[in-house]
C-alpha cells in the first residue's frame, strides 16, 4: 500500500497518489521468478510477449 | 637507419631488431626449428627491405607484413604459417581487450534500459554499484578465460555461437550448485568462517540458520542453492519450540522449578535421544503426546496438563509461522555475491508425515500465501512441492491436505514447482520414506541422483552439477536441412566437442583446493568433504558431482530439417526423441569411458534466450518459424507462440523428460484467475504426474498495482483503481473503493486472515 499523509486542510481530490508508481508483474522465466519485466533481456522479453495460453481456467470443467 | 618503430596505440619506441629475430625464431620453433644464426640472417633481411623502404618510423603491422613475405620468399612456409597464426591470435586477444574496455564502458555508462547485457540476468540490478561491479568481474573474467586459459578450439565454439559454455565468468573459480542436507548440517553446529553456530534450540533459529546455509554456500558456488529435505530439516525444530513452549506454559502457571526441569529433561530424552539434533523422533505424534500427557499429569490435574498442551501446541504452530515468514522474507532480502544479489534459493517439501513435518510444509505454503510485507508475491525460495504416491498424491494420502493446500498457494503465487517422486525415471530410487532416496529438484530444474563415483549412494543430499555447457541445435539443424543423416553426424562431433570442453573445465576445477571453498567444503556440505584437509585438492570429491551436456531450440531445429516442429507433427516428434535420446545415450557411454557422472539437461537457457539467434540470422538469413524470433525456444519444450491444448503439451513433453536425466521442466500457460478454479489447477498438475512429467509448474500472470493494493491480472488499467502504469489517482477517488484501506493493521490481523485461508488440521 502506498500511504497518503492524512492531510484534511487540502481537498482530497487534489491529491495525487502513485504517481511513478508502476505496476508489478511477476512473470516465471527460465526457472526464475522475476518482479519486473524491465529487467528481463531483449530475448526473455520477446519470449514472454509471445506466449500463447494452453487452457482457460473459465471455461474448464 | 631505423631508430624508431610506431605502435598500434601510436606509441612510439626505441626499435630493436632482437625482437623480430626472437618472433621468427619462436615461430620456427613452434614447428621443430632450431637455427637461431638463420632467424638472425632472416631478421636482417626484413631490416635491410625496411630501410630501403625509406620510411623514418615503420609501423608494427607494416613490419610484420614484410616478415611474412621474407619467410615466405626464402622457402620457409611453415614457419610462416606458424608466425601468422600467432599474428592472427594475438590480433584476436587484442581485439577481445578493446571491445573489453568498450563493453565496461558500457557498463558504466549506459543505462540497463538500454542495454541488453546489463539484464543478462534478471535479478541483477546492473544499475547499482554492486551489480555493476559484479558485470564488470564477470564480462573481465569471461575475456581473460577466452584468451588465456580456455583452449582456442572451445572459445571459438563459444563464440561463433556453436555452443554455450554457462557461467564461463566462474570457469577457473567454482562449480555451480548444491543440495545441502540442512539436518546433517546443524547436527553438533557449524561455522560459518567468522564463529560458531550452536545448534538450533527452537523453529525460529533453526529457520534463520537454513538461510544462513543458504547464504554462505552461495559464496562458494556460481549456481543455486537448494535444501532436500526443507520439512525433515525444520521438524527437530519444531520439537525443541514445542518443548520450550510447553516449559513456558508451565512457567506461566507458576509451576515449581524441579517440576519444569524435570518434564523438560524427560521430553527432550524423548524427542532427542542421543541429545543431538538429528536424532530427532516425533513428540508432536499420538505417542509422543501421550508420553507428553504423562509427565505433566505428574503433578497437574489431566484438565490442566491438557490446558498446557494445547497452549503450548498453539504456540508452537504460530512460532513456526512466523520462522517461515521469516525465512522467506530473508531468502528476498539478504544479499550474497558480493551484495549483488538475493541467493538463487529453492526448498524441496512434501512428504514428511510427523506432524512436526506437517506443520512446517504447511506454515511454508501460508507464509508463501501470505508474501512479503505489502503482500508482493516473493521471487525466492523456488518451492518444490513432492509428490508422491502414498504420502502427498492421492486422496487418503497423509499429506493430501497439504497438496491440496500447495495448488492454492501455487494458483495465488506461481510457487510451489511440483516434482513427481513417481515419474517413471525418479521412482527406482525410492527406498521407502528415506527422504534421502527421493529425488530432490534444484529450483530451476537440476536434477542429480545417479552416482557412477559410488552408487551405493545414489542421492541428492550433498551433491550438484559441476558445470553444463548447451548445443545450439538450431544451428546444426540449418546447416543440414533436409539431411537427417548430416544432421546427426554432425551433432555426433558437437557432443565430442563439449564433452572435451566439459573434461578440460573439470580438470581446472580439481585443482582447486578445499580451502578454496570455506562453507561447501570445510563445512563437508558437499558428498566427502568432510574429509579433507585445507590444502587437499577437491578433484576426488567433484567426482559425485554432474558434468551436463544441454541443448536448446528442438523446436527450430526440427523445423530446420524436416519444416514442422514437434507439436504441429508426429514424425517431428519421433525425430526430437531421436534427437534427444542420441545426446543421452553419448553421455551415458562417456560416464561408462570415465567414470563421471555425465548427463544430459534440458538447458533453462538463462542469457542464452537470444545470443544464438541473433548469430544464426546473420549466418543463414531471417527464416520463418527457426530465425525470425528473438529467442530460440527454451530445451525440449513446444514453441510458446504455438497454440496447444494443456493435456497435449504435457504428453509432448513428458517423454523428453525421462531422458534428460540431468534437469527437466514443462510448463502450461493458463488463462483467468487458476484461484476461481482450483479443481482445474489439480487436474493439471495431476495430468502432470499421470503421463511422467518429472518436473513442472503453472504459469499465469501475477500483477499487482502497488497502489491500491489488486493482485491479479492488469491489463493497461488496473482493474480496481483505474489508473494507468505510473499514473496518479486521486485520493478521493482511492476513498471510495470498497476494502480500500490505510494498511494500518497489524501483523497479527494479517496472521489472523491467513488462518482462514486453510483450515487444515495437523
Amino acid at each position: 500500500m502506498v500511504h497518503a499523509k492524512s492531510d484534511t486542510s487540502v481537498a482530497a481530490d487534489q491529491i495525487l497518489i502513485g504517481s511513478n508508481v508502476k505496476f508489478e508483474r511477476i512473470r516465471r522465466i527460465t526457472g526464475y521468478l522475476v518482479g519486473t519485466l524491465d529487467r528481463f533481456n531483449d530475448g526473455k522479453a520477446a519470449e514472454e510477449r509471445d506466449r500463447v495460453k494452453h487452457c482457460s481456467m473459465n471455461t474448464w470443467k | 637507419m631505423i631508430q624508431f618503430i610506431k605502435k598500434r596505440d601510436s606509441r612510439v619506441v626505441p626499435f630493436d631488431i632482437a625482437k623480430i629475430d626472437d618472433a621468427i625464431f619462436l615461430a620456427a620453433q613452434a614447428q621443430g626449428g632450431s637455427d637461431r644464426a638463420m632467424s638472425k640472417q632472416l631478421a636482417d633481411k626484413v631490416y635491410k627491405i625496411l630501410e630501403s623502404e625509406g620510411q623514418d618510423i615503420p609501423e608494427v603491422e607494416h613490419v610484420q607484413d614484410v616478415v611474412e613475405k621474407v619467410l615466405i620468399k626464402a622457402g620457409h612456409a611453415r614457419t610462416a604459417k606458424a608466425y601468422i597464426l600467432y599474428r592472427n591470435e594475438r590480433t584476436r586477444v587484442r581485439e577481445m581487450k578493446t571491445q573489453l574496455m568498450n563493453t565496461l564502458k558500457k557498463l558504466s555508462f549506459a543505462d540497463a534500459k538500454d542495454f541488453d547485457l546489463k539484464r543478462e540476468n534478471a535479478n541483477i540490478d546492473g544499475d547499482t554499484p554492486m551489480g555493476t561491479m559484479l558485470r564488470y568481474g564477470s564480462e573481465a573474467a569471461k575475456a581473460f578465460y577466452k584468451s588465456y586459459l580456455l583452449s582456442a578450439e572451445f572459445s571459438r565454439a563459444h563464440e561463433e555461437g556453436d555452443i554455450h559454455i554457462h557461467d564461463l565468468d566462474f570457469l577457473s573459480l567454482t562449480t555451480t550448485c548444491c543440495q545441502i542436507d540442512i539436518k546433517r548440517l546443524f547436527n553438533g553446529g557449524f561455522n560459518t568462517g567468522h564463529g560458531f553456530l550452536r545448534e538450533p534450540n527452537s523453529i525460529q533459529c533453526a529457520s534463520a540458520l537454513a538461510c544462513i546455509a543458504i547464504q554462505s554456500n552461495q559464496n562458494d558456488q556460481h549456481g543455486g542453492q537448494s535444501i532436500p529435505n526443507f520439512e525433515y530439516g525444520l521438524a527437530p525444530g519444531v520439537a525443541r519450540s514445542f518443548i520450550k513452549n510447553i516449559d513456558l506454559a508451565l512457567d506461566m502457571r507458576d509451576a515449581p522449578e524441579d517440576f519444569r526441569a524435570e518434564v523438560k529433561q524427560a521430553l527432550y530424552s524423548f524427542a532427542f535421544p542421543t541429545g543431538e539434533y538429528a536424532s530427532f523422533r516425533s513428540i508432536l505424534n499420538e505417542k509422543g503426546q501421550a508420553f507428553t500427557r504423562e509427565q505433566l499429569t505428574a503433578r497437574l490435574s489431566a484438565r490442566e496438563a491438557a490446558h498446557v498442551m494445547e497452549k503450548a501446541l498453539a504456540r508452537t504452530d504460530k512460532d513456526t509461522f512466523q520462522a517461515m515468514e521469516g525465512l522467506i522474507h530473508n531468502l528476498n532480502t539478504m544479499h550474497s555475491r558480493a551484495g549483488a544479489q538475493v541467493p538463487f534459493s529453492s526448498i524441496n517439501y512434501g512428504t514428511d508425515t510427523t506432524p512436526e513435518g506437517r506443520m512446517v510444509i504447511r506454515n511454508t505454503l501460508l507464509a508463501e500465501d501470505a508474501g512479503l510485507g505489502n503482500g508482493e508475491t516473493p521471487i525466492f525460495p523456488i518451492h518444490i512441492f513432492k509428490v508422491r504416491d502414498g504420502y502427498s498424491a492421492n486422496p487418503g494420502d497423509p499429506n493430501y491436505d497439504l497438496f491440496k493446500l500447495a495448488c492454492r498457494v501455487s494458483a495465488k503465487r506461481l510457487f510451489p514447482n511440483f516434482s513427481f517422486m513417481d515419474a517413471p525415471f525418479n521412482k527406482p530410487y525410492l527406498r521407502g520414506s528415506d527422504p534421502d532416496h527421493e529425488v530432490a529438484y534444484m529450483g530451476c530444474r537440476t536434477r542429480v541422483m545417479a552416482n557412477r563415483n559410488d552408487p551405493e549412494r545414489e542421492t541428492t543430499f550433498g551433491r550438484g552439477n559441476l558445470s553444463f555447457t548447451s548445443i545450439n541445435l538450431p544451428r546444426l539443424g540449418l546447416k543440414h536441412r533436409g539431411d537427417v543423416e548430416g544432421f546427426f553426424q554432425e551433432l555426433d562431433e558437437k557432443i565430442d566437442l563439449v564433452f572435451r570442453q566439459l573434461l578440460e573445465r573439470f580438470t581446472i576445477q580439481s585443482a582447486k583446493e578445499c580451502r578454496n571453498y570455506p562453507f561447501l567444503m570445510g563445512q563437508g556440505i558437499w558428498m566427502d568433504s568432510a574429509g579433507l584437509a585445507p590444502t587437499d585438492p577437491v578433484g576426488e570429491v567433484l567426482r559425485h558431482g554432474t558434468l551436463t551436456t544441454g541443448f536448446i531450440g528442438l523446436a527450430e531445429c526440427l523445423k530446420a530439417l524436416i519444416g514442422v516442429h514437434h507439436g504441429e507433427s508426429e514424425e517431428a516428434q519421433e525425430l526430437g526423441l531421436r534427437i534427444v535420446r542420441t545426446l543421452r545415450e553419448r553421455a551415458d557411454a562417456k560416464g561408462e569411458e570415465t567414470n563421471l557422472n555425465f548427463t544430459l539437461i534440458a538447458t533453462p537457457a538463462e542469457g542464452l534466450a537470444g545470443r544464438f539467434v541473433k548469430y544464426d540470422r546473420k549466418l543463414f538469413g531471417n527464416i520463418a518459424g527457426i530465425t525470425d524470433r528473438d529467442y530460440y525456444t527454451n530445451s525440449f519444450h513446444i514453441p510458446v507462440y504455438f497454440p496447444i491444448s494443456a493435456f497435449n503439451k504435457i504428453r509432448l513433453e513428458a517423454p523428453y523428460h525421462a531422458l534428460t536425466n540431468g534437469g527437466h521442466i514443462s510448463y502450461v500457460e493458463v488463462d483467468g484467475d487458476p484461484l476461481n478454479n482450483l479443481q482445474a489447477f489439480e487436474d493439471i498438475v495431476r495430468a502432470m504426474k499421470d503421463m511422467g512429467i518429472g518436473y513442472g509448474s503453472i504459469n499465469h500472470p501475477v500483477d499487482r498495482d502497488p497502489v491500491c493494493g489488486y493482485t491479479g491480472i492488469i491489463g493497461d488499467t488496473c482493474p480496481r483503481c483505474g489508473r494507468h502504469d505510473g499514473e496518479g489517482i486521486p485520493l478521493s477517488v482511492l476513498k471510495r473503493l470498497k476494502g480500500y484501506v490505510h494498511d494500518s493493521r497489524t501483523s497479527d490481523e494479517r496472521s489472523e486472515s491467513r488462518d482462514r485461508i486453510a483450515n487444515i488440521k495437523l
